[in-house]
């Protein structure tokens, strides 16, 4: 018996791999199709997309500087999933996490070992404040979480562009780049890993938090609930489990955790914050952790993944004439893909021929 | 002799490495009832959904008057005069009853329209025909539940159905009710269409049934008629062992209140009153039964007194502490247990495995060594003891729960809930929809857990479990309590059958 059920375990993480690997394929050949339509050569592409990720340390840091964000964005998104609250404003409370910490990092003179952590938490309250807005929202008045969410995102987008030209005076510039806070001090900002590269430190920040929620649902009381409160809402209400306190507590550490991830953007990458300066981190950030299943660890290697197509999409740009976009498209396929349930697909399929057999049997019969 | 109108031979259905039906064959003649009885998980839902054309068998064949049928789906099966009538009604509250009987089967006029007219007529053919009689133009909101069940007669009746599978019929009727029932199959039968009833309860099935046929894991155990059987032999054949109906009761010493209900109010989901002015009192080591036709404020009433609905007036005493608003939280922290009516959407998390299904509640009511840490050993020990005492067939602990049948998920739950050393235990539907032995089993335990000291809430829309376990029974009516009897063995069903219906005041 013990052993049938081991056999049981590998074969339903084999299928899983196994689903992962078919989806990988058909990505390819999609991706092999749009770009054969538009006249270019798939394998002249994918060459470029294997140099600008991996083809050089270069190539290597601008992955990492790429899988970061998504690493943290994804791990906010996964907590808000997981327990069933569909926070898709991380992109919004990214953009108020970062501007706090822009400001926290030139603003305030600390030493070093102290800025940092100051800056990234005070981007981490930030990013918290904001989303308490839609929490408080959902449980006093029952606003659906996924439209304010979203709408949400449009307003810390222009607030933050608003707050930069308070913060800067009206009158500061009209160069479009020059909109922006002043420099962070340098003992606000991370040490870069790769030389001549925007890979920071930030990816072992990235890392650590993944790993701490990782550990939070597997060994803590509240991750528990967390857990359970996704997945049956009234089973929880029914264990005694504070549900309201527990959604709040939902939005809040997603949130914070948003915040953060716009905290290592400017102390790591940026140095100072400028107007919409993150297009879809966020996003990307959902679009993981549906592809990882709401697994924290999981989020990790799916994010070095999408790092390395974005810097591979790069160098493909750069190198041969085929449009940076079909990546994006190609992500989105993706995500469609691993959505697919295909058991249940294979089962329908095989069930269809069944019935179909029977009835070629009846009518020899 | 009938004729033979269905066959079913050699049929298999597996679920993954789950065999639910293994060579099971199966033949019922015209214009008779045929009873097909069986422990949960036995295979009698499968077989049934396979010949009404939810499910597709493994292997086998079906045959209507002799002919071979595939269905492809449930609709294939209503052309093949195969009609069934599931245990949870499927019909829609806010439409009338011609127009939920006209659903799917509209007749048409010119054009497109509905012709509701030739529709009622019809009906109302049939209805007489069949010795029905049902208001066409009522909300399907405003009727009881008996009256829905002969809605839903005259449903799969409209649709030419030759052959009526009824699933658990009874189980939602009072004795009056049930009564009705039969007289309606005995009427249908005289009519030439046959009737397939799929049940627990033996009493019944020797009561109405021509043929019998018991299936156990799967597989057919018996075909017999009621006049070569009694309900022993048949409960045997069905869990392959003696049962012992009469649970076993001691006498025992009945102390002082531990629950007070006083004056207590509450609203039901849709806005309406549903528990009206509510007062009683539970006493320590007392088993306490609520009877009462479903809907009649029961599960309003519990929820209210566990915290997950908030009582619109009055109060709750537990142990000399208003307790009246407090969250499940803090009463669990009180040591007050609850068996949910809903095992599945309320009682546990299908998704989860074991543990975590067991040390919901627990969790907060024993905390872990470390308050924020899960004691994985505790968790695992705890869920140990709960499957070994409560007899709950698993193969491991990390299993999900909702691979488990419905008669396992209930001695979970039940289980779970016992094994905390509460002081009082809210108890709602324990045995429904499971079979004999489980039922049985937990009958015994909460007997002896009432033994033991401990004060038992008991909600059962089975009388007969209220009637078997109760020290006390109350019976609601239309949000009040009807009745405050003590169970002696003078009282009989059909006292509280008439409280039930608000007969007597």
């Amino acid at each position: 018996m013990k052993i049938r059920k081991k056999l049981k375990i590998s074969q339903t993480a084999r299928l899983e791999i196994l689903k992962y690997f078919v989806s990988a394929l058909l990505v390819m050949v999609i991706g092999a199709i749009i770009i054969l339509s538009q006249g270019n050569s798939p394998l002249e592409a994918l060459n470029a997309m294997i140099i600008g990720s991996v083809g050089s340390p270069s190539a290597i840091g601008t992955t990492i500087r790429w899988a970061t964000p998504s690493i943290i964005t994804g791990i906010a998104a996964v907590i808000a999933f997981k327990s069933g609250i569909w926070n898709c404003g991380i992109e919004g409370q990214m953009y108020f996490g970062a501007f706090a910490a822009a400001i926290a990092g030139s603003a305030i003179t600390l030493p070093r070992f102290l800025h940092i952590p100051v800056c990234l938490i005070i981007g981490g309250l930030a990013g918290m404040a904001f989303a308490f807005i839609p929490a408080i929202l959902k449980l006093k008045l029952n606003v659906n979480e996924l439209i304010c969410t979203l709408m949400l995102n449009y307003a810390a987008n222009l607030f933050t562009e608003y707050l930069v030209f308070k913060y800067m005076g009206f009158d500061a510039s009209e160069l479009a780049d020059a909109i922006a806070t002043p420099d962070m001090h340098s003992t606000a900002r991370l040490s870069v890993i790769i030389p001549k590269t925007s890979a920071t430190t930030a990816f072992f920040i990235a890392i650590g938090i993944a790993v701490v929620i990782y550990l939070l649902y597997r060994y803590t009381v509240k991750g528990y609930e967390l857990k359970q409160v996704g997945e049956n809402l009234r089973f929880s209400k029914y264990g005694g489990i504070n549900y309201k306190r527990t959604f709040i507590m939902i939005f809040l550490l997603s949130g914070f955790i948003s915040g953060v991830c716009g905290g290592t953007e400017m102390t790591g990458t940026f140095g100072k914050f400028r107007p919409a300066f993150a297009t879809n981190l966020g996003w990307d950030g959902v679009m993981i952790a549906s592809i990882a299943k709401n697994n924290p660890l999981a989020v990790i290697f799916i994010s070095i993944i999408w790092g390395m197509l974005k810097a591979g999409s790069f160098q493909m740009e750069r190198t041969t004439s085929t449009n940076r976009l079909v990546v994006m498209v190609l992500q989105s396929v993706f995500v469609l893909l691993v959505a697919i349930d295909y058991e249940a697909l294979f089962k329908h399929f095989k069930e269809k021929r069944q019935i179909r057999m029977l009835r070629i049997q009846k009518e020899e019969v | 002799m009938e004729d033979i109108i269905l066959e079913a031979r050699h049929i298999c259905k597996y679920f993954g490495a789950l065999t639910a039906n293994d060579d099971v064959s199966l033949s019922v003649r015209q214009g008779t009832v045929h009873s097909i009885i069986g422990e949960n998980g036995a295979g009698k839902s499968t077989l049934m959904n396979i010949i009404s054309g939810i499910y597709k068998p493994n292997g086998g064949e079906i045959l209507v008057k002799g002919k071979h049928v595939v269905f492809r789906n449930p609709n294939d099966a209503t052309k093949c005069g195969i009609g069934m009538v599931h245990q949870e009604f499927m019909l829609f509250q806010e439409l009338t009853v011609l127009e939920n009987l006209m659903m799917g089967f509209e007749t048409k006029k010119l054009g497109g329209f509905l012709n509701k007219k030739q529709a009622a007529k019809d009906i109302q053919e049939i209805a007489e025909k069949y010795g029905f009689s049902i208001p066409l133009d009522k909300k399907v909101s405003e009727l009881p539940v008996s009256l829905l069940q002969q809605v839903e007669i005259v449903k799969v009746l409209y649709k030419g159905a030759e052959i009526i599978i009824l699933d658990e019929p009874t189980s939602v009727l009072t004795p009056q009710g049930i009564e009705g029932l039969f007289q309606a199959i005995r009427y249908l039968t005289k009519q030439g269409k046959t009737v397939i009833l799929i049940t627990h309860k033996l009493k019944e099935v020797m009561e109405i049934s021509d043929y019998i046929t018991v299936l156990k894991n799967g597989v057919v155990t018996g075909n017999l008629t009621p006049d070569e059987t009694d309900e022993h032999k048949l409960a045997n054949l069905m869990v392959g062992r003696q049962v012992l109906f009469n649970t076993q009761k001691h006498e025992k010493k009945i102390a002082e209140p531990i629950l007070e209900i006083d004056n207590l109010t509450a609203f039901g989901s849709d806005g309406t009153e549903k528990v009206k002015h509510v007062s009683f009192s539970v006493r320590k080591g007392e088993i306490l039964g609520i009877a009462g036709v479903a809907g009649s404020g029961q599960g309003e009433l519990i929820e209210a007194i566990f915290g997950l609905r908030n009582p619109e007036s009055g109060t709750i005493t537990y142990k000399g502490e208003n307790i009246t608003t407090t969250s499940p939280r803090r009463k669990r922290e009180k040591k007050i247990g609850y068996v949910p009516q809903d095992r599945i959407s309320t009682g546990c998390n299908v998704h989860a495995n074991l543990i975590e299904n067991c040390i919901m509640g627990y969790h907060v009511a024993h905390k872990f060594k470390t308050p924020w840490l899960l004691g994985k050993e505790e968790a695992s020990l705890f869920t140990r003891s709960v499957v070994e005492n409560y007899q709950v067939k698993v193969q491991d602990i990390h299993n999900k729960i909702g691979d488990l049948s419905g008669g396992n998920i209930q001695k979970t739950i039940v289980g779970r809930e016992f094994s905390q050393n509460n002081d009082l235990l809210i108890i709602e539907d324990p045995t429904r929809g499971i079979d004999v032995g489980a039922i049985e089993f937990i009958w015994q335990k909460i007997i002896d857990i009432a033994q033991e000291g401990v004060s038992v809430l008991l909600v059962s829309h089975e009388l007969g479990e209220v009637m078997e376990l109760s020290d006390r029974i109350l019976v609601m009516y239309n949000g009040e309590i009807a009745a405050n009897l003590e169970n002696t063995p003078e009282l009989d069903e059909k006292t509280i059958g008439l409280y039930m219906l608000g007969g007597k005041t």
